[in-house]
């Protein structure tokens, strides 16, 4: 066995890539703005409310999306510390229902369900070089009863979206959830992002 | 007669009060004791194999990650010769961390408080203004270096010890060498982790997820009823407990608490295709159904790596879950994929207590080194969505277990038992090539019992 190839666990794999990319913004207050941020409140809603299907029904057949995992870094790299090799969710559209299709049935892990509040703020949008695609880059802060612990287990997280229009509103064709934990210190993933 | 235990509590319990040898249960105190606690870091963890990664994520000189034996922080590190070290990442000067990152390259390791400075061996390098003499007037240098464990490399994964002169990796793996080759050793280049590992904390004791990686094939059926529901693993929702898709194969264990299920594979292929082995040589039963991780163009490079018998073995009965004591669970699985592929996922755990009441999962994702790019991403994801922090098969345990502990704390409930009295006894299978302690048929309580048993073994040496 060699050891001199590189490989894709390396810490030199990781990104530093966070926010938005276009500099074409859709300032706070427009009219694309406001409908785009009462989209995050509807869909924070909708799974709050564990309405998967309506979730589901949001987003789109070609979806991407995935949660990086971070790592401690320190040095000149110390920024880079985004490693896009490995992930907590590692989805498509396919998995993603089989994950909503399962929560309805036999998931013990969410049956009894959380009780899940997730706020979304920090909302900041730009065009993409698509006609009718957005950047939407959010924060998350996610807090999540269980049973009849008093402690709510919590996370936050950057949320890199892109929302495309569909039928007058718009559908999420991309997400990368970027955690700041690089120990979770939530016991499972079984709810979404 | 059993041998007495020598560890005994401060209120006068002893080992033996906790885990019951001749009734075969186990107190559920054992997972909340502070005392216990305190004994197993000195008797288990820092004496026995502890697996810390893979030497594909240090693949130059100079590179390191950071990880966990237990809660001593540790440098893992490649030096300039090319060998990987395991150091304490604890400064012998003042006790600071000297390596704050989780992972990357440097040639010198400088302790940001002083500024001792260490290679990536380990050795001391020297103390700021050289002239001063401040690592001491009189002190040899070579005595100042940080402490170092003891490293065994076995298929890439990277083993430390903190007993020097305790028994060899193969004396602590045991017979089930034969088994775990047949994962870890069976092809050319080897296995590759894929990325870094998924790291998340849950409230509960080291050794509620460590039993259950004694190969407890039995909750499967009840606890991941979704595989059925899924048709992951044949069968139907209605059907489960009459069909008990997965249960039968043979278990194999030994002494020093490792365990592997071995499935049949013409079983397991059922679920897929539903086409016969019988008549078929093993090279024809290896195409039909390659093991998780194998191509068909790799298939020679089992020959190459492996005996005739434990190629027969991985055709006939692959290895597919298990453990290896103290916190290791193995998942080398087949999984079935919606776009028709079945590539598999193979991924290895470590149970890193933090504490009674807290333990670290983390969860190292692997492919092989030789598989084609596509496929590697398929077992990335196959992994990622069925074990770990999102795994829609591990989402269920990592629900139970934290619940487990915080039963274990009741002054009532504390006084209840683990039960392991469903035993099979171990008995020689017909024609079977494999060493070891065996269980065929359905999967029983034995090989956690074996776990126990190793358990006790180590909690009764000082």
């Amino acid at each position: 066995m060699t050891w001199v190839t590189k490989s894709t666990a390396a810490p030199d794999s990781t990104t530093i890539l966070r926010g938005l990319v276009s500099r074409r913004r859709v300032p706070l207050g427009s009219e694309i703005y406001n409908r785009l941020l009462e989209t995050l409140y509807d869909e924070a809603a909708t799974l709050d409310e564990r309405r998967f299907d309506d979730w589901v029904a949001m987003l789109t057949p070609d979806l991407v999306y995935q949660a990086p995992i971070r790592i401690t870094r320190t040095g000149p790299n110390k920024d880079r510390d985004v490693m896009r090799t490995m992930f907590h969710f590692d989805e498509d559209y396919t998995s993603i229902l089989m994950r909503t299709g399962r929560l309805q049935k036999s998931a013990w892990a969410e049956d009894p369900p959380s009780r899940c509040r997730r706020f979304v703020t920090n909302v900041r949008v730009a065009e993409c070089e698509t006609a009718g695609e957005y950047e939407v880059v959010s924060y998350l802060f996610l807090e999540r009863s269980r049973g009849d612990n008093p402690h709510n287990e919590q996370l936050t997280a950057e949320r890199r979206d892109i929302w495309r229009s569909a039928d007058g509103g718009y559908v999420l064709s991309r997400r990368e959830i970027i955690v700041d934990q690089s120990v979770l210190g939530m016991s499972n993933l079984a709810v979404f992002l | 007669m059993l041998q007495q235990a020598s560890l005994t509590l401060r209120d006068g319990t002893t080992l033996d009060d906790l885990i019951m040898r001749d009734t075969n249960e186990v107190s559920l105190r054992v997972m909340t004791d502070e005392e216990l606690y305190g004994h197993e870091m000195e008797r288990i963890f820092a004496k026995t194999w502890l697996l810390l990664g893979h030497e594909s994520e240090i693949p130059l000189s100079g590179d390191f990650v950071v990880r966990d034996m237990a809660e001593d922080n540790v440098i893992v590190a490649r030096d300039r010769e090319g060998n990987v070290n395991v150091s304490l990442n604890v400064c012998p000067h003042r006790g600071m961390r000297v390596c704050l990152g989780e992972a990357g390259n440097k040639p010198i390791h400088q302790c940001i408080y002083h500024g001792w400075a260490f290679k990536p061996n380990g050795d001391f390098i020297g103390a700021p203004v050289e002239r001063e003499k401040m690592h001491g007037n009189n002190v040899d240098k070579a005595t100042l270096g940080l402490k170092k464990a003891r490293v065994h490399l076995y298929g890439g994964l990277i083993f430390a010890t903190w007993n020097v002169d305790g028994p060899s990796f193969d004396e602590y793996l045991g017979d089930i060498k034969y088994y775990m080759d047949q994962l870890f050793c069976r092809t050319d280049s080897g296995l590759e982790l894929l990325g870094p590992p998924q790291r998340f904390v849950l409230p509960c004791n080291w050794k509620v997820p460590g039993e259950q990686s004694g190969s407890d094939g039995f909750h499967t059926l009840t606890l991941h009823r979704s595989l059925m529901e899924g048709g992951v693993m044949g069968g139907t929702a209605e059907s489960i407990y009459d069909q008990a898709p997965g249960m039968y194969g043979v278990d194999v264990s030994c002494e020093q608490g490792h365990s592997l299920r071995c499935l049949e594979a013409e079983k397991t292929f059922k679920m897929f295709a539903d086409i016969p082995f019988e008549g078929k040589s093993t090279v024809e039963r290896l195409n039909l159904l390659t093991p998780p991780g194998i191509t068909k163009e790799m298939i020679p490079q089992l020959f190459n790596n492996l005996s005739e018998d434990q190629v027969e073995q991985l055709a006939t009965f692959p290895p597919q879950v298990g453990g290896m004591f103290p916190n290791i669970l193995i998942a080398f699985i087949f999984a079935p994929r919606m776009d028709g592929g079945s590539s598999g996922a193979l991924a290895l755990h470590t149970y890193v207590p933090k504490g009674p009441n807290q333990v670290e999962f983390v969860n190292y994702i692997f492919a092989e080194k030789d598989a084609p790019e596509q496929m590697k991403r398929d077992m990335l994801q196959n992994a990622i969505q069925g074990t770990g922090t999102s795994g829609t098969i591990e989402q269920d345990d990592a629900d139970v277990w934290p619940v487990i502990m915080r039963n274990a704390r009741g002054g009532v409930s504390k006084h209840m038992t683990l039960k392991y009295q469903a035993l099979h006894g171990h008995e020689q299978p017909e024609g079977w090539k494999g060493g070891g302690l065996l269980y065929p048929g359905f999967t029983k309580d034995d090989t956690q019992w074996n776990w126990w048993m190793a358990y006790h073994k180590l909690m009764s040496e000082s």
